[in-house]
């Protein structure tokens, strides 16, 4: 018999767990978690920008670019990741 | 109090920018280059704008030049140009006159001549972008007097969880930590995950550093260098 609806995905309830670790301060752990959203679905672009923003929090800008890239590629009108990947890249928003 | 009078001579993209940027922050702007589409596409955006050549001193001087507090000089094309332009600007009698050099010599040449100022971005950025490649961790860094500079730096491993006191900032490099900023983690008003910067102005000896913490320092450059090695 087919799973209900109701039921939260797996992706889903790890993406939360990831988002609740991140914003108590705990960037190793939410990234393993964003890892794993990524492992269930690899065309889940806000898990990259997530791990895009603990990037660019521990000034790892290259790697953070990389993932708002990633992010962009998979989602083309990603509004924030394409801010955040223009602010890294030094572009005004207006530009 | 009045707005402060500016002339811009030579709008490539430099002197457009500076130009503009002058207009937009409340400043009267008169910009002037020889080129009338560049004067067309900047006189709305300034008080007065003139096609003329910057080595007229008639022209010049009929513009309006000689009433400003201040002139910058961003003809970066022609070394002869701005060299004539800023004997001319210093002869009608303004005292803050800025170059932009495109060379070592124009610099010499424009100091001698009595500008009040020379800046070379081109080499100043380069300087910066060699920084930011060999210390990655240094984010920003501006001299304040020869040798000390203000400086942002990512906090070194070693002090991450241990109040500043006990740091050693201070007492083992003569560094004084005068901000932290420190990224936090929030929910924008799209339900989104972002980060923002936090300012910790004037951090008390007890304020604990974190991972990701950010210092904003003042000290002697070889002190900074130091830490920074830690």
């Amino acid at each position: 018999m087919a799973k209900t609806k109701e039921v939260p995905s797996q992706e889903y309830e790890t993406m939360e767990m990831g988002k609740f670790y991140f914003l108590n301060n705990n960037f190793a752990e939410a990234v393993a978690q964003f890892e794993s959203v990524l492992k269930i679905n690899p065309a889940n672009a806000e898990a990259y920008y997530n791990i895009g923003l603990i990037k660019e929090s521990a000034n790892k800008i290259e790697e953070a670019k990389a993932m708002y890239l990633q992010a962009l590629s998979i989602k083309k009108d990603y509004k924030i990741a394409s801010e955040k990947l223009n602010n890294l890249m030094g572009i005004e928003k207006d530009e | 109090m009045k707005n402060k009078q500016f002339a811009v001579i030579g709008l490539g993209t430099f002197g457009y920018s500076v130009a503009v940027e002058l207009a937009s922050k409340g400043m009267q702007v008169l910009a002037i280059d020889n080129d009338e589409e560049i004067i067309d596409k900047i006189s709305g955006s300034v008080t007065q704008a003139f096609v003329l050549d910057a080595t007229d001193e008639k022209a010049v001087k009929d513009a309006g030049v000689a009433d400003c507090d201040t002139v910058i000089i961003a003809i970066g094309g022609n070394i002869e140009t701005s060299i004539l332009s800023t004997l001319i600007v210093k002869d009608l009698g303004v005292n803050n006159v800025i170059v932009k050099c495109t060379s070592k010599w124009h610099l010499k040449v424009v100091a001698k001549l009595g500008a009040s100022r020379v800046i070379y971005p081109e080499f100043e950025m380069a300087q910066k972008l060699v920084d930011g490649i060999i210390n990655p961790n240094i984010l920003e860094q501006i001299e304040i007097s020869k040798g000390y500079n203000l400086v942002e730096i990512v906090a070194p491993q070693k002090y991450w969880g241990k109040p500043l006191k006990d740091t050693g900032i201070r007492s083992e490099y003569d560094i004084n930590v005068i901000a932290i900023k420190r990224r936090q983690p929030f929910i924008n008003d799209e339900g989104q995950n972002d980060i923002k910067d936090e300012m910790i102005v004037n951090p008390s000896a007890d304020r604990e550093i974190n991972q990701n913490d950010i210092l904003i320092v003042i000290g002697h450059q070889k002190s900074i260098e130091k830490m920074k090695n830690i």
